[in-house]
Order: structure tokens, then sequence, then C-alpha cells
């Protein structure tokens, strides 16, 4: 069964083509990563996925439903869960109070005006499970913004799967972290199993590498190479372009 | 330790430390309460006037303080209220309570549907702009239609005090305080609940990072159009219980004069809070009575001195620095996080 | 309407538009570049206004050095705001529209302390006193003096706008304020340029325009509001957004008193919701 399937998509900003008919498709419980040289449209794809953009031509479906022209939150309650390339938790909140908003988003009872967010015990119990595994319980009266970076990530990536989601989209979900931060979201995404797909940009090669079962290379907006990581690694276009880069996939292969 | 042994340590509590955390609102409830028969009518009146600012107050922070709205245009839905009140006098001879209170809020909270839809249709700096024009709108409407005002003048005048239906009941300046002491209580309840649920924390989630939360399954326009609405029945509160006060309204409470006051409150007194409006509320009317009397000139200057300097150095307003002072009383009788 | 009475409200509504243009390109550029409404803006027109009726009437002095000097104080006053308060609160844009307001309740109540809440009626210099003659009606001179100071003002702005290179630079500084930072700019300095620029014309049409509408405390809001509209309106970024806008604004205005007088005001706000609506950055304006 197809997870997504992407069909021709292409997105024009004024006189720039960020994305020029791609086309591919996604199986559940396949874990695929999206590379490319800055620039090369990957974040403007998540965008149109996850509903913030519309696109110029083309079509989404997520799960055999047309999700082309679906606002954000409706793309949420279908399934999909994102994480972004800046962190973006509520800064002036706490980490239990993210939590809680984040567990919320999906249920009706976000339109609950009257019992206290805190009369929800059960919902409760499953914040602190969530927020115990990744060992950021303690700290749940922090506000955000006093938080590590390492730390923020680590929460919002946490965050990004109590939805129970069918899609995980995770944007740079390495950035700025050190190798050791990078190497618990590597176990965090192989903790999560068949049942959820995703898609991760990175430009972290160890992290891609170590996460990917498939690789799409995307490059002024368009599709030049999708495939096993062996074979990317092996692919000359993908070489040409990413001379610089060559280097790192040279030392994954070798650790 | 799981939640039921959170809840259990909470319970165990020393009593000293749950007394603090909720003295302010104990001693608040009893000065409102015994306090004002011992003051003269005219500052009885003052009472009676805070607490009105206070529910308008509150409910401007809901949008501005929670969900991050500023907007220049809430006196609307504070005239709608009101011109409610005195229309159904002017032209119905209706007084009643009962008639007027409802309809009142309703036509506020209207006032606010239509508002909105129109205002959110635009973010940041236009938002502003739109509700400035929004509210200067309805303030021409009702300084040019006639049928808003009493044949002759600006406005309407001469709104009695409302018909409670009771034989042979007559108001006083003691009994009308504590009617809106009543509202004033319920409304204040109504914030604090729709702070502390679900909804509420979605609304300062959309205030710190409204792209997440969508991406979380929040429809947050619609998060935003109903605390709009919210606002404007709230406001609307206000007005109907401000005219009663009065015993008239004029076109200029529509405008953006009337906008800036419960601003300030919250500004002053600490926004995103309970507490916050309504201790706002308290001193710019307290404290400008009492001015107004002693230094009329200076009063204002003094008012946009500490209004300034809030922003600038104080952003939390009076609020929090009252509520670190408790804090730290708290932690003297015990090592527990109150 | 006749056809003096045509005339007549064409040179009303170009003057006050004039007076309205010198308030509102300030109010423009300010907010193109810096993103923040300053409400104070008013203000500072008013205050200068009462320095110049000080300096004018009260101490009998030139006309020309009243103009002066109240541009200079109002430049100083807006300096202060910017250096003092605005700068600390670095982009927290609803902190510091809520700081011009106080500002401008500050700048207010101290005009009505100072100066007391006496309406002070229209000055000007002797030799601009008198009036034309053009058929049954008398029109006074200082109305056509204002229609032709602002248009030198607004070539003049113009000019800086397209011509030079700090004008350049803040054009590049509404479009991409980081890629201007980023070729070596720096972009603090003109916005305090820009904004003691825009205080200071702001001070110059307080003066000019007490020549014909006089000075009281109420004029920080009472002239606020239509720059508003026509900052909206017009366009915002622009000196040419801010010169239509005050000119349609003026004659609307103006017609709008002569031939319904009450709906002048609803046509106006009406007006600016449409237009916010449909084309927010205004007729004439920069695309935001």
């Amino acid at each position: 069964m197809e997870a997504l399937r992407v069909e021709g998509l292409s997105k024009d900003f004024g006189g720039i083509h960020a994305l020029s008919n791609v086309s591919f498709s996604v199986e559940v419980g396949e874990h695929m990563a999206i590379i490319g040289p800055n620039g090369a449209g990957k974040t403007t794809l998540f965008n149109l996925l996850n509903g913030q953009l519309s696109p110029t031509s083309g079509r989404i479906y997520f799960f055999g439903r047309d999700i082309t022209t679906m606002p954000t939150h409706r793309c949420a309650h279908l399934g999909q869960a994102r994480s972004f390339q800046i962190i973006s938790l509520c800064p002036n909140l706490t980490v239990l109070d993210n939590t809680l908003i984040t567990l919320h988003g999906t249920k009706r009872s976000r339109f609950q005006m009257f019992r206290s967010i805190n009369a929800d015990t059960r919902l409760l119990a499953k914040a602190q499970e969530a927020l115990s595994a990744v060992a950021l319980w303690d700290t749940r009266d922090e506000l955000v913004k006093n938080l590590s970076y390492g730390e923020q990530r680590r929460l919002e990536i946490a965050l990004t799967v109590t939805s129970e989601p069918k899609l995980l989209l995770l944007d740079e979900p390495g950035g700025g972290l050190t190798s050791a931060e990078s190497a618990d979201i590597t176990d965090m995404i192989h903790k999560l199993g068949r049942d959820i797909t995703v898609l991760l940009v990175a430009h972290d090669m160890d992290l891609v590498f170590g996460v990917a079962e498939r690789i799409i290379v995307l490059h002024y907006g368009k599709i030049i190479a999708d495939g096993a990581p062996e074979e990317i690694r092996v692919d000359p276009r993908v070489r040409e372009i990413y001379m610089g880069i060559e280097e790192n996939i040279e030392n994954a292969t070798a650790s | 330790m799981t939640i039921a042994e959170l809840k259990e340590t909470m319970r165990q509590q020393p009593w000293q430390v749950l007394l603090i955390r909720f003295a302010p609102y104990i001693l608040g409830l009893i000065a409102l309460v015994i306090l004002p028969p011992f003051f003269s009518t005219p500052i009885q009146g003052i009472w009676t006037k805070f607490l009105i600012f206070a529910i308008f107050a509150s409910s401007y922070d809901l949008a501005y303080g929670h969900t991050g709205l500023l907007s220049l245009g809430h006196a609307a839905f504070f005239g709608a209220g009101g011109y409610t009140i005195a229309v159904l006098n002017l032209h119905y001879g209706i007084d009643s309570l009962w008639i007027g209170l409802p309809l009142g809020i309703l036509v506020g909270a209207l006032t606010a549907v239509v508002f909105g839809l129109i205002a959110l249709r635009v973010l940041g700096p236009f938002f502003l702009m739109i509700t400035f024009a929004l509210g200067m709108l309805t303030f021409s409407i009702a300084w040019n239609v006639r049928w808003l005002n009493t044949p002759g003048m600006q406005g309407i005048t001469g709104v009695p005090l409302p018909d409670l239906g009771i034989p042979g009941f007559s108001w006083s300046t003691i009994s009308f305080y504590y009617f809106v002491l009543i509202i004033f209580l319920l409304c204040f309840f109504l914030v604090y609940r729709i702070m502390n649920s679900p909804f509420g924390y979605s609304l300062r989630g959309i205030r710190d990072g409204e792209p997440r939360l969508r991406s979380l399954g929040y429809n947050t326009w619609l998060h935003k159009y109903l605390i709009i609405i919210i606002t404007g029945a709230f406001a609307g509160v206000a007005g109907v219980l401000y005219v009663y006060y009065y015993g008239m309204i004029v076109p200029a409470h529509l405008a953006i004069g009337t906008s800036f006051s419960p601003m300030i409150m919250v500004i002053l007194g600490g926004s995103t809070t309970l507490l916050g409006p309504v201790i706002g509320a308290a001193v710019i009317e307290f404290v400008g009575y009492f001015a107004s009397i002693f230094t009329p000139e200076r009063w204002p200057l003094i008012l946009g001195g500490i209004f300034v300097v809030t922003i600038m150095y104080a952003p939390g307003g009076i609020n929090i620095h009252l509520s670190r002072l408790w804090k730290r009383l708290g932690e003297r009788y015990g090592s527990v996080k109150s | 309407m006749s056809a003096e009475a045509f005339v007549l409200n064409l040179l009303n509504g170009l003057s006050y538009g004039m007076v309205l243009f010198l308030l509102a390109s300030g109010l423009s550029i300010v907010l193109g570049l810096m993103g923040i409404w300053n409400l104070a803006h008013g203000a500072l027109y008013m205050v200068a206004g009462y320095i110049g009726w000080t300096i004018a009437v009260h101490l009998g002095m030139n006309f020309w050095l009243a103009v002066l000097l109240g541009a200079i104080a109002a430049g100083l006053i807006g300096l202060g705001i910017e250096r003092g308060f605005l700068r600390k609160l670095y982009r927290q844009v609803n902190e510091q529209v809520l700081l011009t307001f106080g500002f401008l309740y500050i700048l207010t109540n101290l005009s009505l302390w100072v100066w007391t809440g006496r309406f002070r009626v229209p000055f000007t210099a002797p030799a601009l006193a008198g009036s034309f003659i053009i058929g049954d009606i008398t029109y006074p001179i200082v109305r056509f003096e204002i229609i032709i100071i602002g248009i030198i003002i607004a070539s003049g702005l113009w000019w800086l706008q397209e011509r030079t290179r700090i004008g350049a630079i803040v054009r590049a500084g509404m479009d991409d304020k980081e890629m201007t930072m980023g070729l070596g700019i720096n972009l603090d300095r003109v916005s305090m340029f820009t904004f003691l620029l825009a205080a200071f014309i702001a001070g110059f049409a307080g003066v000019i325009g007490a020549q014909f509408l006089g000075v009281y405390s109420g004029l920080g809001l009472d002239m606020l509001l239509p720059a508003l509209i026509v900052v909206i309106v017009g366009g915002m970024g622009t000196i040419q957004g801010a010169l239509f806008g005050a000119v349609l604004i003026g004659l609307i205005d103006a017609f709008g008193r002569a031939l319904f007088p009450q709906l002048a005001m609803f046509t106006m706000y009406l007006l600016m919701i449409v237009i916010l609506l449909v084309r927010p950055s205004g007729l004439v304006g920069r695309r935001i």
C-alpha cells in the first residue's frame, strides 16, 4: 500500500521554479530521505505535502486520498506530523504545556473551554510517558526557551510521534546537533518501526545513511536520483553536485 | 513519579503554602464583598466602575495577552452592548434586565462575528489598522444614524437602571454595586475556566507559534475567530453595565479612546494573567479618581509615564512583581514549589 | 455646485491634503523600513505647532524661525523616542506600537499642562496674512503657500527616494532587510536617520498646518487618524503613495463636507477597510 504518492508536482514563486515535475511514491513503513544542495526545494516539498503551500500544478495522494489543496491542520488530522527546520516549539510555554498542546491537537477536546487541561489524567499520563522516554519529564515545568538547543530538538522530535502519526515529516532533525545527539535521533527513528512512514530531509550524511532505506536527490527542484543508499552513493550525477559532501559519503561508508 | 503520586504530594502540601497561593483571591473577594458599604456613595460608584472595566479589560486580555491579537476596535463591542440597552429604552421602552442583558451580550458578540470575519483576513500591522478602521466605522455609524440618537443630541441619554421585575424594588448605589459584583464574579470565573482549558492553551500556542499549531491539527483561524467572538460577548456585558451605571451613551464610547482604556489596564496590571487586568483596572480607576482630585493635570502624565516604564522595563506588569513576592512568602513555609 | 464653490473645495482639499502628506510621508516610510506604526507621529505635529505658536505669537518672532524651531523640536523628541526606547524593543512589534501610543498620550497631556486647553487660532507670517480674490470669493494666501510648499517638499523627498544613495538604501532595506545588512550597510543608522527626518517633517507640518488648522491638544490624535488612512489607502513605503493618498483623502474630506457631510468620515474608513482587504500595500504602495 502506498502511504504517499506525488505526481508531477511543481511550485513556482514568481519567476523561480522551486519544484519542477516531481513524482515519486512511498510505501507504508518505508524510511526515506530527501537530500540535495541548499535551495534544491526540499523544504518547499515538505510545505506542499503538509499543506502550508499549494502547488502550481501536480497532485498529492495520502493513503489514496487527494490532499493536494488540503490545509495544514486537516493534514494533521489525516495522520501527518512534522518537525521544522528552525525549532518551532512555543518558547514562552513550559515543556509540559507544549506537550499537552501537542496531544490535544488531533482530539476534539482542543475546543474544550470549560474543563481544566489538567483534568484529563489519561493525557497527562501519556505526556509523562512521552517526556520520560526522552528524559525530559523532570524539566517539564521549565520554559522551553531555557532548554539547551539539543534538548529542544529532542523534545520537538519526541512530540512529533506522540500523536501516533501515519507519516512523519522531519525537516533537518539533526540540524545544529552534536554527533552524539544526532545518534540519539537516529536511534529514535529506528525505534519507530514499520507502522510509521518516515520522510527525512537532512544534510548530515551519517543520519541519512543511518536511517534511510531509500534516498531521493533533489537539485534545482528536480529529482535527479531515486534509489537505495548504495546506488545513490556511487551515482556519478549525485557525486558531481555534492562535491563537498563526497567526503562525508566516503567517511560514512568507511565507518 | 506517576501522576497519582504527584497529585498526592500536592494534596499533602502544608496548608500554609496553599493558603498563601490562594490568599490574593480570598483577600480580594473579601475586600470586594465587605469594604464598599463603608465608603461614601461616590466611592461606591468608583468600585462599581472598576468592576465594569475589570470585565472589559479581562476580555481584552483574552485576545491580546493570550492570543497575541493587538486590536484597536473592541470599543465597538463595548459600545454595541451599551447601545442595545440605550436603544431598547429609547425606542421600545424596554428596561427589563432579563431582556436587555442577554440582548446586549448577543449584539456585542454579533458585532464581533462581523469584525472577526473581516479583520482576520489580514495579519500583523494590517490587523491593527483594520480593527481600528472597523471601530471608527461603527463610531461614525453611531454618530450619523438618527435612530441611534436621542433627538436633538449626540448619543442617547436618560437610560434608567435595569428593571428586575421584582415588585417594590428600587436601586441604590450599593445594591447596584453588588449586582455588578455578581456579574463580575461570574465573568471572572468563566475567564479563569477558559484560560486553563485546552482551548486556552491553544490560544497561547497560537500566539507563540501559529505555524506549528497548524501542523499539530489546530485550525488556528477558527480558534482566533472564536476568541474574538468571546471577547465581543464579554465586552458587551461591560458595555451594558456601563450604560446602566452612567445612564447614557455617546458615539465616543465606540471610538479609539475607549479602545485604549482596557489596553492600558492590561499592560499595567500584567497581561496573560487572571488577576492582571483586574489589578490594572483597580489602579486606573481608584488611583485615577483620587489623582484627579489632587493633581488633575499631572495624573495623565504620571499614568503615561508609568505605562511607558512598564512596557520598557516591567513587561509583566504589576501582577508579576506581586506574584513573585507572594511566591517568596510561600517558599518560606515549605520546600515544595508553589 | 457652483464653479466658485468647486474651486474653493479643491483648494481646501489640496491644502489640507498637503499637510496630511507631510505627516503621512514620514509615517509611511518608517512603517516600510522599520515595520512599526508610530502612533506618536501626530503628537510630534502637535508639539511643534505649540512651540511654533510660542515663538511666532507669544514671543512675536519671525514665523519661519518658528517653523524651523518647531521642526527641530519634533525631530529631537522623535530621536529621543527612537534611541531611548524603540531601539530597546527590537523586534517586539506589538510592544513598540504600544510604546508609541504611550508617547502620544504623554505628549498630549504634557501639552495640555504646559499650554492649557485653549484653542490657538491659526497664525502666520504678516506678509502671508492676506487673501486673493477669485471671482466672488476671497481665498487665504496661506492655502496657496501650503500647496506650493507641499509640492516642493514632495519633490525633494521623491528626489531623495529615487536619486540618492541613502534613498536607495532605504528602499533596499524595505525590500530585504537581511540582504541589505549583509551588504555591510548599517541599517540601524539609516533607520535612525529616517525616523529623525520623519519627525522633523512632522514638526515642520505642525507649524505650517497651524496656519489654517490652529493648534489644540486634541491634534495628536486628530491628525494621526487621517494620516493612518492616507498611508493605508495611498500605499506604504513610498513618497508617491503618501502624496496620492493624501491628496485623495484631502479632496474626499473637502468635497465630502460640502456635499454629504454625514458620510465623509464613514466613506474614508470604509475605503480604508476595502483597501486593507483587497490591496493591503495600498493603491500606489510598495508590494509587501
